[in-house]
């Protein structure tokens, strides 16, 4: 069978992800980013390392101490996934390690809640749902995970969602964002009707949409439409358009990569 | 039927595989024999979002790919194509709708084949419609419809039956995104493979009947999305140290469709395929550097090197600059063919396959594992546990970090954390029970608790 030579084979190709590798490993980096404070820290390192049962453990400990369970919300958990999120960003950690984080993070939200009278106050609220017609939702359900990771309400519509529950769900919960998601060629035609429908109404609401065969050049042909290519754009559209940038041209102009 | 388990390779060794050469060619459609000396190119296609607003809209559009794939065969000179039709939710959901498409398709091709001698099939890829908005819905009326979208394309002129089933999907989404190893074996290796016997059985019952080919399955659902998930070498997703034990595992289950009556050619999208090849002798679709216009992967040479038909996954029928894309990646399709069966005829085939081979062996953990002497080896674990289809998964995995890790040890470079992701999937592997009732049960209980869209009844537990 044929074979290289170590030489004959830099020739061929390049391993850039060995080439370019951080010098620091995950557990280092998170070090450095974690909070000290002596209840804050268990919480965030709980989060980062995705143990649901050690992050209760350590709200617990809080409350406890006479610390407010809402509070804990953002100065603790939201913190602790600020790490993961910020670790992610920079290429330092993989998606399933958000997954398992945010899985641990939304589960200490509800020990906040059932522990608290007051509801927590989000960065916002956005609207997710799967085209009419399509049942393929992992990218959905990154999508949904990483917004919450990030601080936002997210209303998850779930799969296959008709045109008109859609924009119901937009009146009723007035989102600062919706998200679309499809597989394939022939359902994401839904999202022309979903924005048609929106614009109808006079609801200019920007409208994120992306996955599997959709398209910038697809995306950008309706009026509230700013294309996302990867799952990890919707929290940064959403962060933009809290921001500010609530404009569809604006949001194109910054997100639109191609 | 019930199915007959592999228990042995069908090639004595590695080197004995070649493209172009099956060890059990199918007859097919238009006078074509799929594996017997020289490569088809399989051209796939889809229609433009616009064209599923009605039935007599698809048909046109599938009328217009039809005709412009043949006339550019023709034109060029080549001897022989397959079309691929995968169905859009319409054509399953009402099967008249596909049996019209796939008999205004081969209605043309006969035409062609009538005129000009070209030799040709149709397959048609049944949409796996089994779910419903909140749950799949494997069993029952769903499935009727799924069967009875087979029987009719099949009495309607497709030539070829296939699928890209779902079972074990609703597991599997959520346990590769927590790097769950025991989570994929379940899904993929177990429920996979429990509704792959199903399906297949019936699948191939209608194939008999009607007088066509039951083609084969593909793990598009899950080991492709493992591999689409990961990405390239910058993405952050997934370790493709993961994406490939995904891969491995998905061999014993796509095997699942030989063993209950299928005969090939597999179909394009099951990377898998090198391996299943390698253990039932049959034919097999591959697609690599031809399907970048549906996704990347980092194999798109290594792929070609046993593949019996040459497919470009997927691409939305449209205009180009050299005409439609139907046109100008069949066309490509047909000349990658014409150099594989060029070295057929001069007797070079294994010269050029391994010229394929070493070109994306070290690209990647995935390439490394599916060069075929790897494959090969993947093979051999699944067949020594061949009647257990929890422990041949389970081989096929540990198998495949063996791979790895010898690789590494030599010319394939791994970054640390795909190293890390390795060893604790390794651990995480040589941790569990070789007992598949206590897997089983344990899974059962985990995974009901985890995966509020998991119903064990769809897979008769």
């Amino acid at each position: 069978m044929l074979d290289f030579t170590e030489a004959s084979l830099k020739k061929i190709l390049t391993r850039y992800n060995v080439a370019l590798e951080k010098e620091m490993t995950p557990e280092e980096a998170a070090e450095e980013l974690y909070p000290k404070d002596e209840f804050v820290y268990p919480i965030a390192k709980a989060i980062f390392e995705g143990e649901e049962d050690d992050v209760i453990e350590g709200l617990q400990a809080a409350m406890d101490a006479g610390q407010n369970p809402i509070t804990l919300i953002d100065d603790a958990l939201m913190v602790g996934m600020g790490v993961v999120t910020k670790l992610y960003d920079d290429g330092v950690i993989f998606l399933p390690n958000v997954m398992m984080s945010a899985d641990a993070m939304l589960n200490g939200i509800e020990f906040c809640k059932e522990n608290s009278e007051t509801a927590p106050v989000t960065k916002g609220t956005v609207v997710c749902h799967v085209a009419e017609g399509d049942v393929h939702d992992i990218g959905k359900n990154i999508v949904t995970a990483l917004l919450r990771a990030n601080g936002y309400d997210v209303v998850d519509l779930g799969r296959d969602v008709p045109v008109d529950e859609v924009v119901a769900s937009v009146i009723a919960n007035k989102p600062l964002m919706v998200t679309g998601t499809a597989l394939m060629t022939t359902t994401m035609y839904a999202f022309k009707e979903v924005n048609d429908k929106l614009v109808e109404k006079g609801l200019k609401v920007p409208f994120a949409c992306g996955g599997g065969a959709v398209n910038q050049d697809f995306v950008s042909q309706y009026a509230l439409g700013v294309y996302g290519e990867e799952a990890a754009d919707a929290p940064k559209i959403a962060d933009a358009i809290i921001a500010g940038t609530n404009n569809i041209a604006a949001l194109r102009d910054k997100f639109h990569k191609h | 039927m019930a199915a007959t388990r592999y228990t042995s390779m069908a090639y004595a060794s590695a080197d004995e595989m070649s493209f172009g050469v099956s060890k059990h060619p199918v007859k097919a459609g238009l006078g074509l024999e799929i594996g017997a000396g020289y490569t088809i190119p399989e051209i796939n296609y889809a229609p433009r979002p616009e064209a599923g607003a009605s039935k007599e809209k698809l048909i046109k559009e599938y009328e217009r790919i039809t005709t412009d794939v043949m006339s550019r065969m023709v034109q060029v000179g080549f001897p022989a194509i397959i079309l691929e039709t995968e169905h859009v939710q319409q054509m399953s959901n009402n099967p008249s709708w596909g049996a019209e498409v796939a008999h205004a398709q081969k209605t043309i091709m006969e035409e062609y084949h009538d005129e000009y001698g070209i030799k040709c099939a149709l397959r048609h890829t049944i949409g796996d419609i089994r779910e419903n908005r909140e749950f799949p819905q494997l069993r029952g009326d769903k499935y009727a419809v799924f069967l009875e979208a087979f029987e009719q394309c099949a009495k309607s002129g497709a030539d070829l039956l296939s699928v890209e089933s779902m079972g074990g999907k609703e597991v599997f989404d959520h346990a590769v995104l927590r790097n769950d190893i025991p989570g994929m074996l379940y899904s993929i290796g177990c429920l996979g493979s429990m509704d792959m016997e199903m399906i297949w059985s019936d699948i191939a019952a209608i194939a008999k009947k009607t007088g066509t080919v039951a083609a084969g399955d593909t793990d598009c659902a899950q080991a492709n999305t493992a591999m689409f998930i990961g990405g390239g070498l910058l993405d952050k997703n997934l370790a493709h140290t993961l994406a490939i034990i995904a891969r491995a595992i998905s061999a014993p289950r796509s095997l699942v469709a030989y063993e209950c009556g299928a005969v090939g050619p597999g179909k394009d999208c099951g990377y898998e395929n090198i391996i299943v090849k390698a253990i039932t002798g049959m034919p097999m679709t591959q697609e690599g550097k031809t399907s970048t216009c549906a996704h990347s992967d980092v194999m798109g040479n290594l792929i070609m090197q046993c593949c019996d038909c040459w497919s470009n996954e997927s691409v939305e029928y449209h205009g180009e600059f050299g005409g439609t894309t139907v046109q100008c990646w069949s066309e490509n399709l047909a000349y990658d063919c014409a150099l594989m069966n060029t070295a057929l005829e001069t007797k070079n085939e294994k010269v050029l396959r391994d010229l394929f081979m070493l070109s994306d062996r070290y690209r990647d953990p995935q390439s490394y594992v599916l060069a075929y002497d790897n494959a090969y080896k993947v093979g051999q674990a699944i067949v020594k546990d061949g009647n257990d289809i929890y422990l041949r998964a389970k081989n096929a995995a540990i198998e495949c970090c063996d791979i790895v890790s010898e690789g590494a040890a030599g010319k394939l470079a791994l970054s640390r954390f795909e190293t890390k992701a390795l060893a604790d999937a390794k651990a995480s592997l040589d941790s569990l029970t070789d007992d598949m009732d206590k897997f089983m049960d344990d899974c059962l209980t985990k995974y009901k608790s985890e995966v509020k869209v998991f119903l064990p009844e769809n897979y008769g537990l």
